[in-house]
């Protein structure tokens, strides 16, 4: 039996379909058994991230209403074997499916995966409903913005009232410079209002954008930072214990200060 | 639009409110809230008892009207309608001394509210766009950064105290303060708020 894990933020925007795809791809490099379910029924994205968007015939929402068998809408992933897409409906809305559906479906897909991976979306209604019924686990992403870790935490309440406790923080879009200079929360700004137990740490990255426009996930790229912050995530996912990321801080005084050897981060 | 479209009636049992039967459901709403508005929490913490008979209310309209009249601070005695999980049941016996004290060990995060008849003390944070309002004292053993609202049934002798008193809002009886805007200095102790002079003040706590 695998493990069911939901991706979610309350706020769009964030990265939950981009953190998604790279927990997925990454916990796939590793040899496990992977399947990526997107529950944004209507606003579907995972399929582009993936790279998979023109291999669609069949949805989840057309498992959950019998048009056909769950074998035939999952995608094989193009680069891994061991790494499926289950990819939502486009043309139908959140309340085409329901919680006690989408809890079937997932204990399905857990008897045949080790790890399934919902991409949950935007807001608390519906949609967020169903994406974390049947979860083991919640990842929440938030980035250091103000109004980012106001609903992660309405999230993490939310997530207790239905009894899915100890949910794991990914902080996404750090950008170090801003941070030495005052003007960004600080991780432990953000720890210390959330409460909840740190997964990792993804520095705001370039590469990052243009992995996802070509729909290849960042943890692929060996070059890439935010595609390093990706695999300690999926390793401490594993149980491995990996310190956290050391960012660099590549603005011009980040780094005179790291050659007179004063910046730390 | 000029009829009124309700009647809030005082008598020695406490406020009664009768919608007429004539008015749309949202202009009663309307025209509900801008006369709690304009009484400036002159009913913060009373007990409406909703006269029915008149109209009935189905329960989507009721769900809204208990909302509305807890926004300002009122509470909506109906037997039908049922508590939402993630509030704790309220005492509506006024005559009931302050005495009950009830304890969360957790943290009260945005969107959790917490209504008590009596004090409450929070073992953990209470997080920006939480709300406490009880009838007694609040004391948060860790950072209060929500809104506090303590002696709301008009106990001016109600304190505030926290580890951290960072709150957004601050509320004890009838009055109200509000953080200053911009960067605060942050608060080096525990501190305690109460009511001198009129005027909500903060000290630290000794």
């Amino acid at each position: 039996m695998g493990k069911s894990i939901v991706i979610t933020s309350g706020k769009g925007g964030v990265g939950k379909t981009t953190t998604t795809a790279n927990i997925g791809t990454g916990l796939a490099q590793l040899g496990r058994k992977v399947c990526l379910v997107d529950a944004d029924i209507g606003l579907r994205n995972l399929d582009v991230v993936m790279g998979l968007e023109n291999r669609i015939v069949y949805d989840l929402v057309d498992v959950i209403e019998g048009h056909c068998r769950l074998r035939q809408a999952m995608i094989k992933d193009k680069r891994m074997e061991n790494l499926y897409l289950l990819p939502a409906a486009q043309t139908r809305e959140k309340d085409a499916i329901n919680p006690v559906q989408m809890q079937e479906l997932i204990t399905q897909l857990k008897e045949e995966f080790e790890y399934v991976i919902v991409d949950c979306p935007a807001g608390i209604e519906q949609g967020f409903k169903n994406a974390t019924a049947g979860a083991d686990l919640a990842i929440i992403v938030s980035t250091p913005e103000v109004s980012a870790v106001r609903d992660a935490d309405r999230i993490v309440g939310l997530l207790e009232a239905q009894e899915l406790y100890d949910p794991k923080l990914i902080i996404n879009r750090i950008r170090p410079e801003m941070v030495r200079k005052g003007d960004m929360m600080t991780i432990q700004d953000m720890i210390d209002i959330l409460a909840i137990p740190l997964l990792g740490v993804v520095p705001d990255d370039e590469s990052i954008i243009i992995s996802t426009n070509r729909g290849e996930p960042a943890v692929m790229d060996k070059k890439s930072q935010s595609g390093q912050a990706f695999r300690n995530i999926v390793r401490r996912l594993e149980g491995a214990e990996i310190p956290f990321l050391e960012l660099d801080d590549n603005s011009v005084v980040g780094r005179l200060m790291r050659m007179i050897g004063v910046g730390k981060r | 639009m000029s009829k009124e479209a309700f009647f809030i009636k005082g008598d020695r049992s406490g406020l009664s409110l009768q919608i007429p039967e004539d008015l749309e459901f949202a202009e009663v709403i309307n025209q509900l809230r801008t006369k709690l508005a304009s009484a400036h929490h002159f009913f913060a913490g009373a007990t409406v008892v909703l006269t029915e008979g008149v109209r009935k209310l189905e329960p989507a309209q009721k769900v809204v009207l208990e909302s509305t009249i807890k926004e300002f601070g009122m509470q909506l005695e109906t037997k039908q309608i049922e508590q939402k999980p993630e509030s704790t049941p309220v005492r509506t016996d006024e005559t009931l001394p302050d005495e009950e004290t009830l304890l969360q060990r957790r943290t009260i995060r945005s969107g959790q509210k917490i209504r008590f008849s009596g004090n409450v003390v929070i073992v953990g944070d209470v997080n920006p766009g939480a709300e406490i309002v009880c009838s007694g004292d609040i004391l948060v053993l860790g950072a209060l950064r929500g809104v506090a609202h303590a002696g709301c049934n008009g106990n001016t002798e109600a304190t505030v105290f926290a580890f951290r008193l960072e709150p957004t809002q601050l509320r004890i009886a009838q009055y109200i303060s509000r953080a200053p805007d911009g960067k605060v200095p942050l608060p080096l102790g525990p501190e305690v708020a109460r009511i001198t002079e009129n005027v909500i003040r903060i000290s630290a706590y000794s």
